[in-house]
C-alpha cells in the first residue's frame, strides 16, 4: 500500500459512500419529505384539518377521549399547528403496552373512521426505520451515517481543486465529467448543511448509539438520565378513586400566557378520570434555535398547578440546538424551504455520487459488463428514480384506495413498496439510457397527473384551494407537480441524446475523482 | 428581507467567481487585471459577510446564521446553474438581485 494519503482517501470516499449508498438515498429522500410531514399528513387527510384555536381543539379532543378510552392510562393530544392542522389522539388502554392512535374529525367532533392513512408519519419513520424493527432500522441507518460522515469527511479531502472548481459546472462535457461536476458542486455548495444534517441526526439516537455515559453515571437508570436531563414528569400512582376531569380551557390560557409564541403543542393526562390524573401541557419550538423542553403540570382533578419544568443546562441546550438543526422545524415557509433545497441537494449529491461510481467504470463500446457493474447500475436506477416514482406512487395510493378499505394504511405502503419493487426489477431487465428514460416517465407522469387525479377523487383541487389561498394544499399539488416536471424533463433529456462514449477510465483519475 | 440577503450573496458570490480566471474569461473575456482581481475578492467577500445582517433582522441572532448558510447555499446553486445554462443573465443578475431586495425592504416598511 504504497499511496498517497489523497489516493487513501479516495478510496476510503468510493466505498464508505458506495456501500451504503442506496440506503443513504432514500434516508435522504424520505428525511426532506419529513420536513412537510404535517403538510403530507393534511394532504392525505384533507377533509381532517383543523382550523380553529388550540383550547377548541382540545376541548374537542378531550371529549372524543372521554367517549372512546375514559379508562385508559394515559391520553396525549397532538394539539393542531398552522403546518401540522390535524388534531392527533393517543391513548393507552389498561393492559396494553403500546399507544393506540387515530385523528379527530372535527366536522362530527369523533375519530375519523374511513380514508385510515400514515401520511407524512410513514416517509418520517422510514427516514430512521427503514420500515424494519425499529432497532434494526435505527442501527442500520445509524451505521450509514456514521458512513456518510466518513464520505463527506474523505470526500473534501480528495477534492483537490475544492475553490478552483468552487462555481465549476459543465454540462457539456463528457458525461463523466458533468456528473463529477454536479457531484463536486452539489456537495461543496451545501457543505455546511450535508455536514450538520448527518451529524446531528447521529445525535438525536445518540443515548442509543452511545449508551455507556448514561449507564456509568445513572447506573443505567435511564428514567434518572432522563428525568434529570429532559425535566419529566415521573408518572403518578392512581388513586383507585374516580374524579371528574377538570375544565382544559383555564389550564391552557395559564400556558398560552407563558409561551405567547410558542404555544402549547402536546398535551398529556395520566390516569384521567382518578382522582390523583395529572395533565401535562408541552410548549411548542420558541424562537430561539434550541429546543427547550417546557413543561407545565397540573392536577388532574383541582386545575391547580403544580410543577413547571424545564432546565437550561449548557448540556441540554446544546442537544436540543442540535435536534432543532436535525428537524428544521421553523416557522415561516422560507427557512423550512432553504432546507427543502439543502435535503434535495444532499439527495441529488448521494444519487450523483452513485451514479458516477458506474459510470467511471463502464466499459467502452460493446465490452461486456461485469456482475458487480450490473449489479450497481440496477441498484442505482431502481433508487434514484425508483424511490421518488414509488413516493409519489404513495401519493396516488391515497387518493385511490377505497376510503373503507380495512387495514387501508397498510396497503398504501405496500402499494409504495409493491412500486419500489418494480421499479427494481425493471432496472435489471432494461439496462442502459433507455431504463432510465422509462422511470422517468413515469415518474413524471405521476407528479404532473396528481393535480388531476385529486380534481378527480376530491373536493379540494387546484380550482379551488387556489382561488381560496389555501397554500398549504395548493403548494403540496404544486409542489408535487413541479417534481414531475423536472422528472418529464429528465425523460425528454434521457430519450433524445444519444449514447456518448464513456470517458476512458485513467483519464478520470488522474483527474482526482 | 429575504430576497436582499439573497441578492447580496449571490453578488459575492458573482464577484468571487469573477476573481477567478475561467470565469472571468467566460464572462468578460480574458483573465482579469491584478486591481480588478483583488477588488473583486474584497467586495464579493464583503457583500457575502453582508448578506447574513438580513438574516439577523429577519430571523434573530440565534435561528439567523442557520438560514444564513441555506441563504448563501442557495445563492452559490443559481450561480453555478446560470453560470453553466445563461452566463449573461448571471452577470445581469448581479446588481438587479440586491436592488430588488432594497425596494421590497423599503417598500414594505
Amino acid at each position: 500500500m504504497k499511496q498517497g494519503f489523497r489516493q487513501c482517501m479516495a478510496w476510503l470516499h468510493t466505498w464508505a459512500g458506495l456501500i451504503p449508498g442506496w440506503i443513504l438515498f432514500a434516508v435522504f429522500l424520505t428525511g426532506t419529505a419529513s420536513y412537510y410531514r404535517g403538510e403530507i399528513s393534511a394532504w392525505m387527510r384533507p377533509d381532517l384539518r383543523f382550523e380553529g384555536s388550540a383550547p377548541e381543539a382540545t376541548t374537542l379532543a378531550v371529549r372524543e377521549l372521554q367517549r372512546i378510552a375514559p379508562d385508559a392510562v394515559s391520553w396525549l393530544i397532538g394539539v393542531p399547528t398552522a403546518a401540522d392542522p390535524l388534531i392527533r389522539l393517543y391513548w393507552r388502554p389498561k393492559q396494553e403496552r403500546r399507544f393506540r392512535d387515530a385523528i379527530l374529525d372535527p366536522a362530527t367532533g369523533r375519530v375519523a373512521e374511513r380514508g385510515e392513512s400514515k401520511g407524512g408519519e410513514f416517509f418520517y419513520r422510514f427516514h430512521f426505520e427503514l420500515h424494519l424493527p425499529p432497532i434494526w432500522g435505527r442501527w442500520i441507518v445509524g451505521a450509514c451515517a456514521m458512513a456518510m460522515l466518513v464520505a463527506i469527511l474523505s470526500g473534501v479531502i480528495t477534492h483537490r481543486r475544492i475553490f478552483a472548481d468552487f462555481f465549476t459546472f459543465r454540462p457539456g462535457k463528457a458525461a463523466g465529467r458533468s456528473w463529477l461536476d454536479a457531484h463536486n458542486a452539489l456537495a461543496v455548495l451545501a457543505l455546511p448543511y450535508h455536514l450538520v444534517i448527518t451529524y446531528t441526526g447521529l445525535i438525536t439516537l445518540m443515548t442509543m448509539y452511545m449508551p455507556w455515559g448514561v449507564q456509568l453515571a445513572y447506573k443505567g437508570n435511564q428514567q434518572a438520565f432522563l428525568a434529570e436531563a429532559l425535566a419529566f414528569t415521573a408518572p403518578p400512582r392512581p388513586a383507585g378513586q374516580p374524579a371528574p376531569l377538570t375544565d382544559m380551557a383555564p389550564l391552557l390560557a395559564t400556558a398560552l400566557e407563558r409561551w405567547p409564541e410558542a404555544g402549547v403543542r402536546r398535551i398529556s393526562v395520566q390516569w384521567p378520570g382518578d382522582a390523583n390524573a395529572t395533565i401535562i401541557l408541552s410548549r411548542g419550538d420558541g424562537p430561539e434555535l434550541a429546543i427547550r423542553r417546557r413543561e407545565l403540570v397540573f392536577a388532574g382533578s383541582s386545575g391547580e398547578l403544580r410543577d413547571a419544568t424545564g432546565r437550561d443546562a449548557p448540556a441540554v441546550l446544546t442537544a436540543g440546538t442540535a435536534l432543532r438543526l436535525h428537524f428544521g422545524r421553523f416557522e415561516g415557509p422560507v427557512l423550512r424551504g432553504l432546507f427543502l433545497l439543502s435535503g434535495l441537494a444532499g439527495t441529488a449529491m448521494v444519487g450523483t455520487g452513485l451514479v458516477l461510481w458506474a459510470a467511471k467504470r463502464a466499459p467502452k463500446g460493446a465490452a461486456r459488463r461485469g456482475f458487480g457493474l450490473r449489479l450497481v447500475e440496477a441498484l442505482n436506477m431502481g433508487t434514484v428514480f425508483g424511490l421518488p416514482l414509488a413516493m409519489l406512487g404513495f401519493f396516488w395510493a391515497n387518493r385511490l384506495l377505497p376510503a373503507a378499505l380495512p387495514l387501508r394504511a397498510e396497503w398504501e405502503i405496500r402499494v409504495f413498496f409493491a412500486l419500489w419493487l418494480l421499479a427494481y426489477l425493471h432496472a435489471a431487465l432494461r439496462p442502459g439510457r433507455r431504463g432510465w428514460a422509462e422511470q422517468a416517465g413515469v415518474a413524471a407522469l405521476l407528479g404532473l397527473l396528481l393535480p388531476v387525479l385529486n380534481l378527480l377523487t376530491t373536493h379540494h383541487h387546484l380550482g379551488v384551494t387556489l382561488p381560496a389561498g389555501d397554500w398549504l394544499l395548493a403548494g403540496m399539488d404544486l409542489g408535487l407537480a413541479g417534481f414531475g416536471l423536472a422528472f418529464a424533463l429528465a425523460a425528454l433529456k434521457l430519450w433524445r441524446a444519444p449514447q456518448r462514449a464513456a470517458v476512458p477510465l485513467g483519464r478520470m483519475r488522474a483527474e482526482g475523482a | 428581507m429575504a430576497a436582499l440577503a439573497l441578492g447580496l450573496a449571490y453578488a459575492g458570490f458573482l464577484l468571487l467567481s469573477l476573481a477567478m480566471d475561467r470565469h472571468h474569461r467566460e464572462l468578460l473575456g480574458g483573465a482579469p487585471p491584478r486591481v480588478r482581481r483583488l477588488a473583486c475578492r474584497l467586495g464579493g467577500a464583503a457583500s457575502l459577510g453582508l448578506s447574513i445582517l438580513p438574516c439577523f433582522a429577519l430571523w434573530g441572532w440565534s435561528i439567523g446564521p442557520v438560514a444564513w448558510c441555506g441563504v448563501l447555499t442557495l445563492a452559490a446553486f443559481g450561480l453555478v446553474a446560470l453560470l453553466a445554462f445563461a452566463p449573461r443573465a448571471a452577470l445581469l443578475l448581479a446588481p438587479l438581485l440586491p436592488a430588488v431586495g432594497f425596494t421590497a425592504w423599503f417598500g414594505l416598511d
